[in-house]
Formats: C-alpha cells, structure tokens, sequence
C-alpha cells in the first residue's frame, strides 16, 4: 500500500514553546489512523502542518506525491477536511456552499455530487436550508459531506463527532467506514472520544508534549501502556503532562 | 443513512480548474451581498451622499463668484473627481471586505485546505468586486448626470486609461490592507476604512499637489492617484490627451501593485509561520 500522507521530522515552536518536535506520521492509502492526545500535546498543530495551512520550523510533508508548500494546490485536490469546530458560512444555503467547494475541488457536476452526498448522509432535505438554520450536528455532517464529495484519497477530521448525538455519530461512523472500504479513503481523525476513536481507527497516534509516544493498533498501544483501553492511556499521559507542568512550575 | 454507493465523480479539465475556483469565489460573494442587503450602502447610499457634498460645495462656491468665476471649473473638478474617486473607492472596499468577510465566517481555513491558490481567493473577490464597482460608480454618475447635469462620459475614451489606473491604485491598496488582516488579524480591518481618508486629501483627486501644504506635497507627488487624478482634470479643462501624467501614473502603479503583493506575500509566509489561521476557527 502507497503512503498517501508522509510527513517527516516535523518540528514547530511557538512563543510559548515547543509545540511539535520531531513528530514523523505515515498514513497509507485506506488506513484509519487516530491522532490523539491531551490538551497541548501538539495535535493541531500537528494536523496543520500536514495539511500546508501552517508551515513547519523543520521537516517534510507530502501528501499523494505532492510535497508542500511547493504542491499544495495539487494535494490538497486530494484532501477532504472538515472539523466539528468549524462553522458554516452565513448567507449560504447548504446546497450553494457545497456547490461552491465542489468547483473549487474543481467538480465537473457539483451539484449532482452535493445531493449524492446528502443523500449518503441522510440529510438530503437539508439542501435549501441556511448555513444559520441547522443545529451543530447538522452542520458537522454537511462538513462532512463537503469533504467528501470529490472523492479524497486522504480525509482529515478533527473532533468530527464532538457536537453529535449518539445516533449521528453511529451514522457518521458507519458512512466513513463504507466511504473507507469502498473507495481506498484513507483517514486521519483526532478525537478526544476514546470509544469512538476504538470504533474507528485501526492504527492510533498519541501525542504528549509534542512527541509522538506510541503509534500502533489501539489494543496493542493500550497494552503497551499496562491499560485495560485507550480512555486509560489517555488519562495517564494526559496526568503526567499535568505533573510535569507543575514541576517546570515549582522551578526557580 | 442511505445504501448508496460511493462513485468516482467527474473533474473538469486540469486548465479550467483554476477559472472554476475563482468564479466560485465570486458567486460565493455575490450571494453574500445578495443576503445583506446592508451591504448595498456602500454602493448605493455612500456615492449619492458624496456626490451631493462635494456637487453642492461646488455650486456653492460657483454663486460666490458669479457665473463666470474660476468656481466654474472647480464644481467639474468636484464632481469628476468624486466619480473617479469611487473607483479607488470601490476596488478597495470590494477586496478587503470580501477577505474580512472569509475571517468574519471563520471560512479561511476551511478554503485553505482545498486547491484554491491565494491569488485565486484574491481574483474570485476581485471579480465580484467588480461588479460592484459598476455599481458604485454608476450610481455616482448617475447622480452627479442627474442633479448638476455633469456628464462624465464628455470625459471620452481617455478617461478609460485613467479609470484602468485607478482600478489597480485601488486594488493594491486593498493588498495592502488585507496584509495588515493577515499579520495584525481583525484589529486591522479599521484601516479598510482609514486607509482611504488619508489617501483622499494626499491622492490629489479634487486638486493638484501645489495647492497641498509645502512639506506633504512630496509625498502626494509619489502618489500615483495624484497624476491620474491631475489626468482627469485635464480632461476636464478640454485638453489634450495626458500623456505625461497617465505614464507617470501607469508606473507609479506598476510600482504600488508590485511592492503591494510582495508585502502581502511577506505577511501570508508570517501567517503560516506563526500559526495566525487559528485565530479565525
């Protein structure tokens, strides 16, 4: 399997420090990978680099053969993102918001694909709504669905599920796994919901302090660790930042 | 949740992908004037209002001075200098609001993670932008044709270079500003505004450098508004055609549109090098 993203030694400080330091990140074509880790740890960061949105200190990031900054326009055509943080433009109906992005994935007939994935969403009434009308979970799954009507190679979503009821997120979770399984879509998701991240992701990432500190099948991590799960390998990283921050605070 | 499948959609050729991306930017604004209606202000009441100031300023001093005083000219210079001056006017707005407005919808990253180029984002508002610009401009012509009976069209075809040199004096100015959004984030966008009530009194548009105190008139002269603006009123006087001053005005905004995209380049590379795009998601 080719890698679809590979990104290499990245390496991000900001004024308050060191926020990513030297984190390498595969992603091969069809995979499901979670990138986790306690608040700070670097994920966002992490997230941005690879998608060209913020540009390393140190390090390489290629996406489908493209490698950025130089490919971004050609890579990010085979990119989908959306995360459960962003809101939908005002004055927009949904149907015209997908249009719009559907022609900037540079889609022959996005109009056609916008209703198709509506549709696969269970939300196709939502079409002629505005932006302002839709509750956040609607407007998490038309992220969704605008992030993957071109057919991405590599779908990135940060904290997807966040705003939705059980019964959405089981449906969000069932329409990526079938959009993985049927067209070879890889995926890169952050979440702070460890079940999910269970349910979703065969590969797991974990992030602290910047580091990535284990990478491997969410059983095998959670073992690595002595846990039972990744609720508890999550816990335990995220207690030692807490006590490593307060050291650094008790310093002179 | 439907059954259906997932299909492979159809692309448009590579070469049509970028002129897609830029006129779905700018049917993306026109939608958004067209859902704020507040918006039109600026294109409707703002150039009547300046057209009635400066048009009555004009007539006011004219019947000071009698029917045959210099004043004559002056309400021309007024009112030709207003109706090009909504060109500057216009172009710069059009961009740097339609930018603010990708920062004010927290749509900035979302558009940067798709293959739309930044010169593209730039171009697709620009294109709207123009449209408005028709609009603005006409309302301006329309009412000074209307309630002083100056007609800007007995300009002629040498107006056309002129308006084209405003145009892009305009547009580099909106570079400018959305550089400052880009490095300063939404503090910055008062100078949307502000940047043009300086540039009005130093851009020469109702009056030439010499009539500007002493020390400010070297930097009015860099100003590349000012020769075109000195143009325009030449053609007023019935003239012939500026050459001198339309060339000093063309480089001078070769100049001002090349030093603008450099500083707008610079501050996008501090933009992803600093992270900014997190202050808009």
């Amino acid at each position: 399997m080719s890698d679809v993203l590979r990104a290499r030694g990245l390496l991000k400080t900001y004024r308050r420090g060191r926020a990513v330091d030297g984190v390498d990140l595969t992603v091969r074509q069809g995979e499901r990978v979670a990138l986790l880790g306690p608040n700070g740890a670097g994920k966002t960061t992490t997230l941005l680099m690879c998608l060209g949105v913020v540009e390393p200190d140190g390090g390489t990031v290629e996406i489908a053969g493209h490698r950025l900054p130089r490919g971004r326009s050609a890579a990010m055509a085979h990119v989908g993102f959306a995360a459960g943080y962003l809101p939908l433009p005002e004055r927009l109906r949904v149907g015209e918001y997908l249009r719009m992005y559907g022609q900037l994935y540079g889609l022959a007939e996005p109009e056609t694909q916008a209703l198709r994935g509506l549709e696969r969403f269970g939300i196709p009434h939502l079409v002629k709504a505005m932006g302002t009308e839709l509750s956040s979970g609607q407007k998490t799954l038309v992220g969704i669905v605008k992030s993957t009507m071109h057919d991405p190679e590599l779908l990135v979503l940060d904290e997807p599920t966040a705003s939705l009821d059980p019964d959405v997120a089981m449906r969000v979770r069932t329409g990526l796994a079938a959009l993985c399984q049927e067209r070879g879509t890889a995926l890169l998701v952050t979440s702070h919901n460890m079940v999910e991240v269970e349910r979703i992701a065969e590969r797991v990432v974990f992030l602290s302090a910047g580091r990535v500190v284990a990478d491997g099948p969410p059983l095998e991590v959670a073992a690595r660790f002595g846990r039972d799960d990744l609720e508890e390998v999550f816990l335990h990283l995220a207690s030692e930042r807490q006590a490593s921050e307060h050291t650094e605070g008790l310093r002179p | 949740m439907t059954a259906q499948r997932f299909e492979a959609p159809a692309h448009v050729p590579r070469e049509l992908a970028a002129w897609l991306r830029i006129w779905a930017v700018a049917r993306r604004h026109a939608y958004v004037l067209y859902r704020s209606p507040h918006r039109l202000f600026d294109v409707t009441v703002w150039p009547i209002v300046d057209t009635v100031l400066f048009g009555s300023l004009g007539v006011y001093f004219v019947s000071q001075g009698g029917p045959n005083s210099a004043g004559q000219a002056g309400v021309a210079y007024l009112l030709s200098g207003i109706v090009l001056w909504h060109v500057v006017y216009q172009a710069q707005i059009a961009v740097s609001t339609g930018f603010m407005e990708e920062t004010w919808s927290r749509n900035l990253l979302s558009l940067m993670v798709t293959p739309l180029r930044e010169l593209e984002l730039v171009a697709g508002i620009a294109l709207f932008g123009l449209a408005k610009l028709v609009m603005g401009v006409g309302v301006v012509a329309l009412a000074a044709f209307t309630l002083y009976a100056f007609d800007v069209t007995d300009l002629g075809l040498a107006l056309l270079p002129v308006i084209a040199i405003l145009l892009m004096g305009g547009w580099a100015i909106a570079l400018f500003v959305v550089g400052l959004i880009l490095r300063f984030g939404n503090g910055a966008e008062a100078l949307a505004w502000g940047i043009m009530f300086v540039v009005m009194p130093l851009g020469g548009v109702f009056y030439p450098v010499e009539a500007l105190p002493a020390f400010i008139q070297p930097i009015s002269a860099l100003l590349p508004t000012t020769h075109a603006f000195a143009a325009g009123r030449e053609l007023i006087d019935g003239g012939p055609v500026p050459w001198g001053e339309l060339a000093l005005a063309a480089v001078g905004t070769l100049v001002a549109v090349a030093a603008a995209l450099a500083f707008v380049a610079w501050m996008l590379r501090l933009f992803r090098r600093r992270g900014y795009v997190t202050r808009y998601s």
